[in-house]
This record gives C-alpha cells, sequence and structure tokens, in this order.
C-alpha cells in the first residue's frame, strides 16, 4: 500500500508508491492545465571522470525514443494536443515536464514515462544528436557572461562537480559511446530517484492511479560507479583570475563565495534576504549606491543558488574597466558593514516583503508550483518548499549579521574578471 | 476532426470574462475578475513607442521609460523606489515596438496604492535632469553591449535592410548618434503628445470585481483632462523591396544564418495563415525546421521562426546558429524549407497539427494575471478590439492548407539575408547560391 508522508495542512500530497517512485500532487481546481513534471535525482553530479556531459546529453537522447517509440513521436503527440514538453539539466538534477489541457494528460503521459523508463538511445541518433549538443556548447562560447560564470565556478569549485559545466566538454562528449550511456540511464533512471509531480485541474485519485500505471516498467538496473563525497578545500584568501574577450563591450566583475547545502536550509533562506538587501530594486544598498548615486556601474545583480551540497551566493556587476577595482573595493566595504553593523527594520521589513510577495507571484502557475516541488524533493524534501514564507518572516538582524560574518566574507572569495582584448 | 472532447477542452481553456468600460475622459478599462490568487496585476497601454519615433527620434521612447519613473512632481526617484519595494511590489515601464507599457503587480491590498502611484507617474512624471543624464549615458552603454550577442548582430542588420527609413529598422534602443542628443526638453514633448487619457488602455486581472476595479481607476484617473489638440498621425516611408546580403564577420564560434521577409500586419489578409505557417515551421520540437535541420541532420542547437504581431508589415523570420563550416548548408536549408511552402502543399495532418499547436499554446498563453491583463490590453491599444482574441482563434480553425500555400507564394519572395560568424565562413557567401 501507499503510505502518506505529509500533514494535510500542505497544499499538496506526497505519496510513496511501492516502488520507490515519489508522487507529489496538487489540485487546482480552478485551471484548465495540468502539469507534470518528472524530477530524477541523476544531474551532472552523478557522472564519473570520463563520462562528464553525460547526464546532459542523455536529457537529449531521452527524446530520441524507445523500441516501441520512434523518435518524434513522443513531440508529435504532446504538440498535436497543444501542449508544451521540455527538459533541463543542472549538477543535482534531470526533468522533463509536460503542459497540456488537464484532459490530455491521460494520452500523454504514458509517452512520458515510456522515453523515461525505456530510452533506447539508438547508435545513430547519439551520433547525430551529440552534433547539436555541440553546437550548444559552442553558442555558450559565444556569451561571454556564461563564460565568465562558469570560470568563477570553476574557481570557487575546484574539486566538487558543481565547479564543471553541465554541458561537459567536445573531448569527453567524443569519446563517450551509447553503450556506456544506456548505463547511465539504467542505473539512475530508477523509481527511488524520481520524483513525479502533477499540478492542475485534476484530482488526485485519477492521477495516482495514471501515474501507478505508467511508472511501472522500468529498465534492468545496471551498476554504476557510485561517487564519493568530495571534501572542497576552504577558501582562504581572494582567487582571482582575468579573462580576456574579443568583442567584449563592457568589463564584469563576478564575486563568489561558497554557503551550506540544503542539510542547512536556514542558513540558505537568510542569505536569500541579504541577496535581495543587496541588490533588489532600487532601493537596494548596491543598485542605490553603485548605479543612481555614484554611476559606477551598468547593472549589479547578486544572487543565491541553492544547491544540494554547497550552495552558491554571487555578486557580479556590469561597468567600465576603469571601475573594477573601485567596485570591488566598495563591495568589500559593504561587506564588512553587514558583518558589524546591525540591519534596520526597515530594511529587514523591505527584504521580507518582497521575498514573501514574490513566492506568492512565482506561484501562480500550475507550471511554476511543479517545479518548486520537484526541486525541493529532488534536493532535499518537498517540505521545504511550503515553510518558506514563514522561515523568512522569523528572521532578526542578529541572525543575518552572523550568517555574512560567516559566509560573505570580505577577505575570502573567488572574483573573476572580464576585459576587452 | 473535432471530437467532443476536444471542443470541451477548447471551451475551458477560453473560459475567460472581460468586462470594458470607457471613462468619460477616454480611458478604456479592461478587468478580468480572477480570485484564484490574492494577487493584482495591471497593464497600463500608452499608444506610443518606438513606431511613433521619428529617425531622429530612435530611442526616444526606450529612454522615457527609464526616466518615467524617476521622479514625478510630488516624488524623487527614491521616494517612488521606497513606495514600491516597501510593499514588494513591481511596477516596470517597457517601450515596445507598437506601445508604451507601464506594468504593475501587487498582493491586493497593496493595489490601491500602487495604482495611485502609477497615475501620478503617468500624468506628472518630472524628467529630472540628473536622472535624464544617467539613463542617457547607460542607453549608450546598452547599445553598445548589445553588439556582444550574435543573433543581436544578425537581427539588427537584417531589419535595417529590410526596413531602411521606416521605424522598424531600428531595435528600440536606438542608435548612438541619436541617443547623444536627447534633452528632458525632448521628453517632455514626446510625453505632452502621447500621454493622455484618451491614447490610454488600462487592463487589470485578479482578485477584483469589474466595479470595484473601474471606481479605482476612475478615483485615480477620472479628473485627467484629454488635450483640445488631436494626436498626430504617423508618415511613414513606402517600404521598397530590396532584398540583399549583408555580412558581418565576427571572432565567433557559431555562425548566425538568418533570413527575413516582408510579411502583413495584424490587418492583414495574410496575417492568421503566415501565423499557423510560423507555428508549422518553428515552433517547438516537432515543428518542421526542427525536425528537418537539427533532429535529422544535427545541424543547430537553436533554430526558429518568428512572426512578431505588429500593428505595420511585420518581419517574417527563420534563422539558425550553425558551425561556421556549415554556413552555407545551414542558409541553403533554411530557405528550401521556406520556399517548399510555396512549391507543395502541406500535408491536412500537418495542418491540423499545427493548428492544435498553435490554440493549445495560445491558451497556454494566458495563465497568470498579468499574461490575461496583457493580451487584451495590447489588442485593445492596437485598434483591434478584445473580441480578437476569439476573432483569431476562430480565424486559425477555419485556415485550408490552400491558404496557407498561397500566402507563402505571396510573401515568400527572394529572402533578405543576414549572415554573422567567421570572416571565412561568411564572405564567401556575398554572392547568392542557386540551390
Amino acid at each position: 500500500m501507499s503510505q502518506l508522508l505529509t500533514a494535510p495542512v500542505s497544499p499538496a500530497t506526497v505519496t510513496k508508491l511501492d516502488n520507490g517512485l515519489t508522487f507529489i500532487h496538487q489540485y487546482l481546481p480552478a485551471t484548465p492545465v495540468v502539469v507534470t513534471d518528472v524530477w530524477v535525482r541523476a544531474g551532472a553530479s552523478r557522472e564519473t571522470e570520463d563520462s562528464y556531459g553525460m547526464a546532459h546529453f542523455l536529457e537529449h537522447m531521452i527524446f530520441k525514443g524507445t523500441d516501441s517509440l520512434p523518435p518524434g513521436v513522443f513531440d508529435y503527440v504532446i504538440e498535436n494536443r497543444g501542449g508544451i514538453a521540455n527538459a533541463a539539466t543542472s549538477h543535482d538534477y534531470a526533468h522533463y515536464f509536460v503542459t497540456t489541457a488537464a484532459p490530455y494528460l491521460e494520452d500523454t503521459l504514458p509517452y512520458l514515462a515510456e522515453l523515461l523508463l525505456n530510452a533506447a538511445i539508438p547508435d545513430d541518433e547519439f551520433v547525430r544528436e551529440r552534433d547539436v549538443v555541440l553546437e550548444e556548447i559552442s553558442s555558450c562560447y559565444d556569451d561571454a557572461d556564461w563564460i565568465g560564470f562558469q570560470a568563477l565556478s570553476e574557481s570557487i569549485y575546484q574539486r566538487h562537480s558543481y565547479g564543471r559545466s553541465v554541458l561537459g566538454s567536445k573531448l569527453k562528449l567524443m569519446n563517450q559511446s551509447p553503450e556506456g550511456m544506456r548505463c547511465f540511464h539504467r542505473a539512475h533512471y530508477q523509481p527511488e530517484n524520481m520524483t513525479v509531480v502533477v499540478v492542475g485541474g485534476m484530482t488526485q485519485e485519477p492521477a495516482l492511479e495514471l501515474v501507478n500505471r505508467t511508472f511501472q516498467q522500468f529498465s534492468t538496473r545496471s551498476n554504476y560507479p557510485e561517487l564519493e563525497a568530495v571534501e572542497e578545500p576552504l577558501l582562504a584568501g581572494v582567487r582571482r583570475q582575468e579573462i580576456r574577450l574579443p568583442r567584449l563591450e563592457q568589463a564584469r566583475l563576478m564575486m563568489a563565495w561558497t554557503a551550506p547545502g540544503v542539510e542547512r536550509v536556514r542558513s540558505a533562506y537568510g542569505l536569500d534576504l541579504l541577496s535581495v538587501l543587496l541588490t533588489e530594486g532600487r532601493c537596494s544598498r548596491l543598485i542605490r549606491e553603485f548605479r543612481e548615486e555614484q554611476h559606477l556601474v551598468q547593472a549589479i545583480s547578486s544572487n543565491f543558488s541553492l544547491q544540494r551540497e554547497s550552495s552558491l551566493f554571487t555578486i557580479t556587476a556590469w561597468l567600465e574597466p576603469q571601475q573594477l577595482e573601485r567596485v570591488e573595493e566598495l563591495i568589500r566595504a559593504h561587506l564588512n558593514e553587514l558583518q558589524n553593523t546591525l540591519i534596520s527594520p526597515g530594511e529587514l521589513a523591505r527584504c521580507k516583503r518582497f521575498l514573501c510577495n514574490d513566492y506568492a507571484f512565482s506561484t501562480e502557475t500550475p507550471t511554476q508550483l511543479a517545479g518548486l516541488y520537484g526541486y525541493y524533493n529532488t534536493i532535499a524534501q518537498v517540505e521545504l518548499a511550503m515553510i518558506y514564507p514563514a522561515q523568512i518572516q522569523s528572521f532578526q538582524a542578529e541572525e543575518l549579521r552572523s550568517l555574512a560574518q560567516n559566509y560573505l566574507s570580505p577577505h575570502s572569495y573567488a572574483v573573476t574578471v572580464l576585459k576587452p582584448c | 476532426m473535432t471530437t467532443d472532447n476536444e471542443k470541451q477542452v477548447t471551451a475551458e481553456l477560453q473560459n475567460q470574462h472581460i468586462h470594458r468600460t470607457v471613462l468619460d475622459n477616454g480611458i478604456v478599462v479592461l478587468v478580468a475578475e480572477n480570485p484564484a490568487a490574492d494577487i493584482i496585476a495591471a497593464r497600463i497601454f500608452v499608444g506610443a513607442g518606438s513606431y511613433w519615433e521619428s529617425q531622429e527620434q530612435a530611442g526616444l521612447a526606450h529612454l522615457l521609460s527609464a526616466v518615467l519613473t524617476k521622479g514625478t512632481q510630488k516624488l524623487s526617484s527614491l521616494e517612488i523606489a521606497e513606495r514600491v519595494e516597501s510593499v514588494g511590489a513591481s511596477l516596470g515601464t517597457d517601450a515596445a515596438t507598437d506601445y508604451f507599457l507601464l506594468s504593475l503587480k501587487t498582493v491586493t491590498s497593496d493595489f490601491e496604492e500602487i495604482l495611485e502611484l502609477a497615475g501620478q507617474i503617468l500624468r506628472s512624471p518630472s524628467f529630472p535632469e540628473v536622472e535624464v543624464e544617467l539613463e542617457r549615458r547607460l542607453a549608450l552603454q546598452a547599445i553598445r553591449s548589445q553588439q556582444e550577442q550574435p543573433f543581436t548582430i544578425a537581427f539588427d542588420k537584417l531589419r535595417q535592410a529590410m526596413y531602411q527609413n521606416h521605424p522598424y529598422a531600428m531595435s528600440g534602443l536606438g542608435i548612438e548618434a541619436t541617443v547623444a542628443t536627447f534633452s528632458r526638453a525632448d521628453l517632455q514633448q514626446y510625453h505632452q503628445t502621447y500621454f493622455r487619457p484618451d491614447n490610454v488602455v488600462i487592463s487589470i486581472a485578479g482578485r477584483v470585481t469589474p466595479a470595484a476595479a473601474v471606481a479605482l481607476v476612475e478615483q485615480v484617473l477620472g479628473d485627467w483632462e484629454a488635450p483640445a489638440v488631436p494626436l498626430p498621425t504617423l508618415k511613414l516611408p513606402a517600404l521598397a523591396h530590396q532584398p540583399g546580403r549583408t555580412m558581418t564577420p565576427q571572432q565567433t564560434q557559431q555562425s548566425i544564418v538568418m533570413l527575413g521577409y516582408l510579411a502583413p500586419s495584424v490587418r492583414g489578409a495574410e496575417y492568421t495563415a503566415l501565423k499557423l505557417v510560423s507555428t508549422y515551421l518553428g515552433n517547438g520540437l516537432s515543428s518542421r525546421l526542427f525536425v528537418e535541420l537539427r533532429e535529422k541532420r544535427g545541424l543547430a542547437y537553436e533554430v526558429s521562426a518568428f512572426y512578431p504581431t505588429r500593428q505595420d508589415v511585420a518581419p517574417f523570420v527563420v534563422y539558425m546558429g550553425t558551425a561556421p563550416e556549415n554556413t552555407a548548408i545551414a542558409l541553403a536549408g533554411l530557405q528550401t524549407e521556406v520556399e517548399l511552402l510555396c512549391t507543395s502543399q502541406i500535408s491536412e495532418d500537418a495542418l491540423q497539427a499545427a493548428k492544435n499547436k498553435l490554440l493549445g499554446q495560445y491558451a497556454l498563453g494566458k495563465q497568470t494575471n498579468a499574461q490575461i491583463a496583457q493580451i487584451f490590453g495590447w489588442y485593445e491599444i492596437m485598434g483591434l478590439g478584445i473580441t480578437f482574441d476569439t476573432q483569431f482563434q476562430k480565424a486559425v480553425a477555419d485556415l485550408a492548407a490552400p491558404e496557407l500555400q498561397q500566402a507563402a507564394c505571396q510573401y515568400f519572395l527572394e529572402p533578405y539575408v543576414s549572415l554573422v560568424g567567421p570572416e571565412s565562413a561568411v564572405n564567401s557567401l556575398v554572392t547568392p547560391v542557386s540551390i
């Protein structure tokens, strides 16, 4: 029998199926749309050294069919019913999502399950699709911000897989085989690694029945090396790199700090607040001072990215090369202030209000909700998605100051600078 | 074939009721009540935008959008930001090609306060000198930064070739030569000319009744009077069809190959047919270009088509990014696929699939309050009226394959071509190749 894991107060229900698959569901009576989002713990972090890039390449190959489903049939079935299908891969996950009018879920979900469970990875399609992935890599190398972020990630994560590009490299991809990819697929696309989220205009019972029926015939498990946890050496001092690029019209200053992973999610939520304090809106400290008052930057933003094993806090400025040193120095001064001076009640209230409203604004559609639930359940538990607003509301200035002291050092960080040739 | 099930699905997806009211001063208010979430989104449209710029004014609407929220007769830039950010609302501006937009989103209880602020911004912006200077400098930098993206370079060159002296020739940012000359007085002049109640549509969606929403707009903007002078009429140059090729050598990893055709405005007889052609060619994983050029030949990661809905002659564009050594093959491949639409009729199956895709995705594009407010407000400001929503869907459903072929033959003449990529790859293609 299935076992209910969550308290009834939650808007979503979580059910563990007999085969180990997690099913998350939320019924939205007002919407005629239903979204299915399947999350698999099979991201780039699961790759051994010779298979770098494979998790993402496999995401492409999933769409190339199975023994009973020729390439293109799935795409046609979804789109011919007015639906949308797509997928994405990161370090901690790969996920596949389909949006259709609710009555069509019955017609479309069996196809999605068939692709995910029984991917054939045909040899000829493998060779052809590799060219597509190589073009994807080339297009990234025409994007200065991508190049800069990649270099920054490599610099701050010297050993952890979070430092590598999810896309892999041409050299690695050319040495991989369809057989190796089938092995990766059969090892990881197994029920205990998967979360199927269904949100929208379909009630729980038929959705559960449908998922139970379609996510049954998993491939025979293969062995794939389990990776050992990597200890990332502590960052001490400033890790600096400078990259010169042709065709660059303005410089970039990109700074990064690592922060706790999802096991200390409260720290992560606090760092979300600090990111808003620094660069969200014209009242935020860095935009107000650097863009509005001192005219030092074209734009500045910060971002806190919650990841399973280690989160990443970044600050990026777009500016003239001659302002690079001054802006970096001023950012350090702001971080210093965060460690020494408590945030005012007004500022704290503004940051909390922003994040709580942003949460409301980004849970308006079934697509957004399904993504939120699937993501949290893949890196931790879905419950973390629900407690977010209450957690944000409970922060005090002292706790944020101590987070800044622990994680946003003005003396230890990685910095990547892009300059025109 | 349409089954009962399909009819039911379509009916459910279309179930939106829009209340339309015209205030005494000419403001059109559209309201879609949607109690699902504790949110209200509003889109305030002004009949302005880059389409209304003379050649000397290229980029003026964009600069106006950057400075508009940076001061009113009562409030400074920072005070405006504080009012918005202290309640976690969003208030943004955008100078689109065919209209000017002020967008807001709040939780329900803050809507009145933020709408009042938006009213002040619309009616009495102060355009502080120091803010004009700051945003003008940043706009000039943004124009330069756009050149970092190969796609943007390719599309810029294509547009210039296709539209010559027409306002659609330029990106909304304008060009350095024009933006460098703009002053506070230019912004005031543009604002006075176009920001008037009889040139405004306010579209609201969310947890609010039509009566309450209309009363609120009346309270905030009801005493705004339209000037006696009529709105200026546009004098636009006639477009000459002069297809050709532009080559832009750049040190890039990929070549961008782009083909453009002059295609009908939203009022053109073949508009719907070409919308469907654009879907058939370039929308989604089962589209013709994706299947033929990416899935079967591995030529590209990104390959697509777009045909934006425009007041005036619109660009119909197909493009892809490809390895430099494949530039010529990509160009021939794209051109072959487009021309095939004229030389042969698409099958009934393909026609039906394209319709299902277009109509299904159109419905999926009306999920959030902001999306609903956007689409109906846009149709209203374009002069199409809110019924265009259903007319368009019916017109798509009624299309027959010969109409697509006829539209393709009429508009897919010799293409304008824009190539960006390594010198050796693009320069060998200066003259058209026969395919």
